[in-house]
This record gives C-alpha cells, structure tokens and sequence, in this order.
C-alpha cells in the first residue's frame, strides 16, 4: 500500500490532493431494528479479514507522511444508513458487498430473526454504515 | 420487488463528493481514480472534471463502467483495467488522486 502511494505521489502535481475514501476500521456496521417508538441494536458486523486490510492502509497513510512525500490535509468521519424492509434483504445487503465480506457475530443472526418476529407494525431494519476520508496534500 | 434494487451498502449518491469537496473540488481538474470499480463514484464527478484516468483490475466491473460511459455519452474517462502498478511512471501530472475504496 505504501507503494501504491508513493506511485500516485510520482504522478501528483506540487500542491495535488490525495484522497484515501474507506470504511472506518473501529466504527463496525451496526444492524438494528427501528420500531416507530425506539431503536433497538442487534450487532455490529464482524469482519476480521478485512480488518487488517483497514489497518494496513492507516499505516501507509502515516508512513508517506512520515516519510515526508505527504502533508496532511485532512481526516472527516462519516455516517450513513440503510434502510432495508426485512431479513432477506439483509441477507441480500451483505452479499452485495465485495468479498471479504462482513457477518454477523455467532448468535446474532438469530437474535435478528427473533427480534423481528415480534416486531411491531411499521418497522424496519437499519445498517449504520461508518466512512473515513483521508486526504494528503503533496509538497 | 422493486425495493430489493436500491440495496446498497454504498453511500448514497452525492455523499462522497460532499466528503471530498471538504479537502479540493474536482472541477476542471485532471484526476486519477485507483479502484474505481464500475464507476459508481467516478460518474458523479467526471461531468464536471477535466479528465480522468480509472484504474480497476476486476474485468467485470470494467466493463460495465464502459457500458455505463458509452450509454451516458461521458468522453473525458478512460477506463483500463490493471492496478496502479500499470501507471507509467511519467506523464503529465494529476490534480487529485483518488483511492475510492481500494486503499
């Protein structure tokens, strides 16, 4: 990774932005169940494999800082959230995502199913998702 | 199931470019996108940018961002397939670079 920086940096104008756009390494999905009164958690996805991806990009980001081929300009959290209607789709949710994708810690999945088995009329299924945007300013 | 299509674990369109205009805008500038995928985020700017260079090494995703491109009549993104290994070395230089999600 620190590689693949350096190159984009060879190829960057004095002055240039680098921007790094990745999901937060300690802000994890949160799955939840929004009944018209209240929010109820039921897990934050697991996702080891990726995981240490997400921790390898933070230490190339700070290296080509270090190592003074950057400045940093910046770092903005962000969240969002997905509104999805049932199970199913959170099934379908999570398969979307590029492998290595994230899943449920043991037991929650059920935990899901029986929460939403007596859910009350009108609720939903919410994913909190969690970004970070880095960005590196070339000298 | 029409719901079932808008299922995403993407930001919503717009989100990003609001993140990213908080550092630099993309307006008239040349940028180079490293993971661009089937240019979900590159379409949202490249209207509005000088140029853009994509890189994506899945083949699949480059395709479809070229059947997007053609349909959408977008001509200032070159989309390639490879990593940001396949960058020349020298060439004139980008604005911005982007690691939309592949860092």
């Amino acid at each position: 990774m620190v590689h693949a920086l350096r190159r984009a940096g060879q190829r960057l104008r004095p002055g240039g932005i680098l921007i790094s756009i990745r999901p937060h390494r300690t802000w994890r999905p949160l799955v939840s169940i929004v009944t018209p009164s209240r929010r109820v958690s039921v897990a934050r996805l697991i996702n080891s494999a990726f995981d240490s991806r997400l921790s390898a990009a933070e230490a190339a980001l700070a290296r080509v800082v270090e190592d003074g081929q950057f400045t940093l300009a910046g770092i903005r959290n962000h969240r969002y959230r997905a509104r999805l209607d049932n199970p199913s789709q959170v099934r379908t949710y999570l398969e979307l995502i590029n492998p290595p994708r994230p899943r449920f810690p043991a037991g929650r999945r059920a935990h899901l199913f029986e929460l939403w088995g007596s859910r009350p009329r009108g609720s939903h299924i919410e994913i909190e998702e969690s970004i970070v945007v880095t960005a590196l300013r070339r000298p | 199931m029409p719901a079932a299509l808008d299922i995403s674990a993407y930001p919503p369109d717009g989100m990003e470019m609001r993140l990213i205009e908080r550092f630099t805008t993309l307006k008239y500038k040349r940028v180079l996108e490293v993971g661009c995928g089937d240019g979900r985020l590159t379409f949202q700017y490249a209207p509005t940018a000088a140029s853009v260079l994509a890189f994506d090494p899945d083949r699949a995703s480059i395709e479809e961002a070229l059947d997007e491109q053609a349909w959408l009549k977008i001509r200032n993104v070159d989309f390639r397939l490879g990593s940001i290994e396949h960058l020349p070395a020298r060439g004139a230089p980008f604005d911005v670079v982007l690691f939309s999600w592949s860092l």
